[in-house]
């Protein structure tokens, strides 16, 4: 399905609300609502037009302001992709896990909530990653984490 | 647990790595063990964490591609490439065709040194020393060929963005046809020693099935997820640079075990090459590098590029706010899909089948840890 048609179908067939961002990529991109979630992502992993089951990449966002988490999947049967994206709240960031509809999740959402601190529910395992084990200086991915060597690049 | 009338056995846990030889690099597995059959694996990752998205939001766009070639340094052109063409994507800057087409040639040699690397270190964890010296001799003549390009045999810093840093020198391309004309022979050689080995069926057929379904569950991709019998390579089917222009197939096997994998890689090196012999012949002479400055910006935006690695798709998830560094980047690499599955791949196996898993998924480490 091209941009126009994957928009028409999911706005008609989604029940929930979904803003879409404009982009001049060829992938559409939805903000979903974080509680519309998971029935979100059940609907696009279901429908047999979209059949969107191959969770190409999870990864959080801190922009200042608030969180976001963004999903990139995309179709092995259709060949077609979309993004979509979760806004958070910055003070107390929570989203729901998705690893029940891609097993592929479970990593990333333990990512997610390592590095920038954002609580995933009902993840089976959320344990210590990539950092050390007995790591206690915050979560080093949001932006004001600043790293004891850090040395800011020079303005010109 | 086995319980014989008055033995009791009870479960042992066992601990593989960070520093085995067949984990390719540092990996650790706690194995829960029933005997010698693995009840329970959990991979510990991290021992190879830089910290690269942290780094490169500190760093100039050119000055993250040094950086991305640490990525993973098996097949560092090809993460160059990804990241290039992901600010290329956001910028719309459109690069030379001379360009586009030594960006294919090196990442389809760099696609067969890696697949090379591959098949001889998963022969030389299942005992067999010779196969591995034989790839590794051709794989240098990969290396020499990068090396006369840009003075690197592992990080190269070729791919830039708006082209490539130079232009090749002029004996690269009687040199890259000498090794095109030899490396099939090679590979035929490879069978020989390796495809009809009974040791090697025995060891590889039916071990570490992956079924269509975990395929899609995990996100499985490139060659492993082509031996499980899905057909899907991002050249052809979300085709990127020029790939459209060059004649070639995607090999499909459906034995979905270890045996299946490296039968795709053998047959994918093949493809490999005949895209290569296609490009030198299509390859028009001109410029190679669209001239950006020091304080190149991208627009804003966000853009998410994938390539068909030889590990699987190479994905970068790039955001940009205008300014000259990256506001936020993330990598995805296909080994931490395939290091995701092998707990359930490896249920029931024993630990000798562990190895010779690992390493037909072609896991490399600090892809995962990044």
């Amino acid at each position: 399905m091209t941009k126009e048609e994957l928009i028409a179908h999911i706005t008609e067939n989604f029940s929930g609300t979904l803003e879409i961002i404009e982009t001049n990529q060829p992938e559409p991109y939805f903000i979903v609502k974080a509680d519309e979630l998971r029935d979100f992502s059940r609907f696009i992993h279901d429908d047999p037009q979209l059949m969107l089951n191959f969770l190409m990449n999870l990864s959080a966002v801190d922009t200042g302001e608030r969180f976001e988490t963004v999903y990139n999947v995309c179709s092995y049967r259709h060949k077609h992709r979309i993004f979509f994206k979760v806004y958070l709240d910055h003070d107390q960031p929570e989203v729901d896990s998705v690893m029940k509809i891609w097993s592929a999740a479970n990593w990333y959402e333990r990512e997610v909530w390592e590095l920038f601190g954002i609580l995933v529910h009902d993840h089976p395992n959320l344990t210590r990653f990539l950092l050390p084990e007995d790591w206690d200086q915050g979560y080093p991915m949001r932006k004001d984490w600043i790293g004891r060597d850090v040395i800011p690049l020079p303005e010109r | 647990m086995a319980k014989t009338r008055d033995l009791y056995t009870e479960e042992l846990v066992l601990n593989m790595g960070p520093h085995h030889p067949s984990t390719h690099g540092v990996c650790r597995l706690i194995l829960k063990m029933d005997g010698e059959v693995i009840t329970d694996c959990i991979p510990v990752v991290g021992y190879l964490h830089r910290a690269i998205e942290k780094i490169v939001e500190n760093r100039t766009y050119a000055q993250c591609i040094p950086i991305m070639d640490r990525f993973e340094y098996v097949t560092a052109m090809m993460c160059d490439w990804a990241f290039c063409l992901a600010t290329e994507k956001l910028t719309k800057l459109e690069i030379p065709e001379r360009a586009e087409y030594l960006r294919v040639i090196m990442g389809e040699l760099n696609r067969i040194a890696s697949h090379l690397l591959c098949i001889g270190v998963t022969a030389l964890d299942l005992g067999a020393l010779t196969p591995f010296l034989y790839t590794f001799r051709e794989r240098e003549l990969i290396l020499d060929l990068f090396e006369m390009t840009c003075g690197q045999r592992l990080t190269y810093n070729y791919i830039r963005i708006g082209g490539v840093a130079r232009d090749i020198p002029p004996e690269f391309i009687p040199k890259c046809r000498e090794f095109l004309n030899i490396i099939n022979p090679k590979i035929d050689d490879y069978e020989k020693i390796l495809t009809e080995n009974p040791i090697w069926i025995a060891r590889n057929k039916g071990v570490g099935i992956i079924p269509e379904q975990m395929v899609y569950d995990y996100a499985i991709s490139g060659p492993s997820a082509r031996a499980s019998g899905v057909n899907y390579d991002i050249r052809k089917h979300d085709t990127y640079s020029i790939y459209d222009r060059f004649d070639f197939d995607i090999p499909v096997f459906f034995g979905c075990d270890s045996y299946d994998r490296y039968r795709a890689r053998l047959a994918e090196m093949r493809q490999a090459a005949r895209i290569i012999g296609q490009a030198l012949d299509q390859m028009p002479e001109g410029e190679v590098r669209v001239k950006v400055t020091a304080a190149f910006k991208t627009e804003p935006g966000e853009v998410y590029s994938r390539i068909e690695n030889s590990r699987g798709e190479m994905g970068i998830h790039l955001i940009s706010d205008g300014s000259k560094k990256p506001f936020r980047m993330r990598a995805r690499g296909g080994s931490y899909n395939h290091l995701m599955a092998v707990p359930e791949i490896v249920k029931g196996l024993k630990i000798a089948d562990l190895v010779a898993v690992f390493a037909s998924l072609d896991i490399i480490m600090p892809e995962i840890d990044r």
